[in-house]
């Protein structure tokens, strides 16, 4: 049952990351990153953690795929794109995938990931959020501190002065 | 003179039916009772009485009526049951189906009109239906350059992705079709897929309108999506998990919002600008943009957005109650099954009838179920009452709302959840 699934999840993952990819329409290729999005999110399922799976589809298909369907929706694209088509460079892109698969492949199966026993009890999320308030408390407050940052930059970025009285806040 | 039928024949009306009743019999005996016997080879059939429930016994005792109750009840602890019917989507259809009817009834009365009056003789209670049917027999009518496969597929995931969300809602102690651990996290994760599929569906009719509606209805879910969250997260802090059941048994002495009356507040807010009604329902403005998202919609499509759309707005108010007004709990009120009925039989003068396999639903789980449905019902009320009574508002005012007022207060919730909780008040180890 857990074979057939992973290789079902398998198929839609790659199968819509290539076609994200390949699809000369850009909202079919957003649609086809949710897919991997959301293939991803089920292999989390399978590895019995349902926590980071929710996170997984809640953060990535539910607002950053948001964001890339609106901004592709908002673009001419005439503008941004030129068809550049180049046999050689499609056949180079493929070779350099397969020796980064094949290396990392390499990686994953030396780090002992065959010794990991299946069928255990989900991961329970209570030990998560206590690990991150002790053991890796600062990694929690590095990463807070980067996204604050952010939000304050993207805030300060986006303020605009000139048309802040034309508008009506009341 | 003109008649309806001018040839008829009533020897011809009556051999049309007999042929029609020799071709059921036919059809039935040849290729339903070995399609019949078929499936339920195949099918893993329950023990019910310590014999194990063989074809033919299943059959034998359909036709018994005095011994198809324990059937039924197998039945019930099937999942399928589950899904399709009693905590899953029946139950929830039919209480959206009740809540159209109420919002139609109640809006004209608000307005001093009549509202659904004809259909069904009394105060229109058949009117309902009557809509069903005309938008199952209307044409659906597809915009010319409009992408037809997401125009398709957009009112049908929009109405799956409801029907996911009805099946975290625990209506009864152990009914519940998916009692996942996360519950909640996976109730925000099912939330962030109706903004893609309204922009989707918006832009692929390739018209005016409903793109107009379906940005601005992307701006009004994305924004309030935050405060939403943020609301929910004093509760989780409060009983220290997040398995939806596990938050109603919490609730057995005093509902949250007791303690956290600034979130539920945010909370009910929040629904209002998700499910896109009054004021928030600038997404389908019908006097400005004409009904926003859904213009190019008609037909059956339209009333599968439609049957979403309701789902989405039960599931929220069972949300509501679940968190905050402690869902199925509350004082007993069902009556205990009558103990001779199940010793004696059922008495009918001379006759006795002893009727194996009652009660079908125990107490606790008819009194939760009643209780559930009274707080769910008033819930929605008070969703249905702004459309009567507030106008709509600009979508400034509705961003700077979500942003800045929302979020703010959301906050001042946390903390107070923080400080119950470290002054030893409430949650695990609590005086209370």
């Amino acid at each position: 049952m857990a074979d057939a699934v992973f290789l079902a999840l398998s198929v839609i993952t790659i199968g819509s990351a290539i076609a994200a990819l390949e699809l000369r329409s850009l909202i079919y290729g957003s649609i086809a990153l949710m897919g991997t999005l959301g293939g991803i999110a089920g292999f989390f399922l399978l590895l019995d953690s349902p926590f980071v799976a929710m996170f997984q589809l809640a953060v990535y298909v539910g607002s950053i795929a948001v964001l890339i369907l609106f901004t592709v929706m908002l673009v001419k694209r005439e503008l941004i794109f030129k068809k550049i088509e180049d046999k050689r460079r499609k056949f180079v892109g493929i070779a350099l995938m397969l020796v980064f698969m094949v290396a990392l492949g390499s990686v994953i199966m030396d780090s002992g990931i065959k010794t990991i026993t299946t069928d255990e009890p989900a991961v329970d999320f209570r030990s998560i959020g206590a690990d991150f308030l002790t053991y890796y408390w600062p990694a929690l407050i590095l990463m807070a501190l980067i996204l604050t940052g952010s939000v304050t930059g993207a805030l300060v970025l986006a303020r605009r002065e000139d048309v802040e009285n034309e508008q009506r806040t009341d | 003179m003109s008649v309806i039928a001018p040839n008829f024949k009533f020897s011809e009306f009556v051999k049309s039916l007999l042929d029609n009743v020799f071709w059921i019999i036919l059809i039935f005996s040849l290729i339903g009772l070995p399609a019949v016997q078929v499936i339920l080879f195949y099918i893993e059939m329950p023990v019910i009485d310590g014999e194990l429930l063989t074809p033919f016994l299943a059959l034998t005792w359909l036709a018994d009526p005095s011994r198809t109750l324990p059937i039924l009840k197998a039945f019930m602890t099937t999942d399928l049951f589950r899904i399709a019917a009693f905590p899953g989507f029946g139950f929830a259809a039919l209480i959206a189906a009740g809540t159209i009817f109420i919002e139609r009834k109640m809006l004209a009365k608000l307005q001093l009109r009549v509202g659904p009056f004809y259909c069904g003789k009394i105060e229109g209670i058949l009117q309902l239906m009557g809509d069903g049917l005309k938008l199952i027999s209307k044409e659906i009518i597809i915009p010319a350059k409009a992408d037809k496969p997401i125009f398709w597929a957009a009112p049908v995931i929009f109405v799956a992705t409801a029907a996911a969300f009805v099946a975290l809602i625990p209506v009864a102690p152990g009914w519940v079709v998916a009692d996942v651990d996360v519950g909640l996290l996976a109730v925000f994760a099912i939330i962030g897929f109706f903004p893609i599929i309204t922009i989707l569906s918006a832009w692929s009719s390739n018209s005016k309108f409903p793109f107009i509606g379906g940005i601005r209805a992307l701006h009004q879910m994305v924004s309030f999506e935050i405060p939403l969250i943020l609301s929910l997260l004093g509760v989780v802090i409060l009983t220290g998990t997040l398995n939806l059941s596990e938050i109603v048994v919490s609730q057995t002495n005093f509902p949250w919002i007791i303690f956290l009356p600034i979130g539920a507040i945010i909370f009910f807010i929040t629904i209002l600008a998700e499910l896109e009604r009054i004021p928030f329902d600038l997404p389908e403005a019908e006097s400005e943009i004409v009904a926003g998202w859904l213009t190019e919609f008609s037909g059956m499509i339209y009333g599968l957005v439609q049957l979403g759309t309701y789902l989405k707005l039960y599931a929220f108010a069972a949300l509501f109650v679940v968190l905050f007004l402690g869902g199925w709990t509350g004082p007993m009120i069902w009556p205990p099954f009558p103990e001779e009925i199940i010793t004696d039989g059922i008495v009918m003068g001379p006759i006795t009838a002893k009727i194996p396999g009652l009660p079908v639903f125990s107490q606790e789980m008819l009194n939760g179920v009643v209780w559930f449905v009274i707080k769910t019902m008033g819930v929605i009320f008070f969703i249905l009452l702004p459309r009567g009574v507030f106008p709509r508002i600009r979508i400034d005012m509705l961003l700077s709302l979500g942003w800045y007022k929302l979020i703010g207060l959301a906050f001042v919730n946390i903390f107070i959840a923080l400080g119950l909780l470290y002054a030893g008040v409430l949650g695990p180890g609590g005086i209370l």
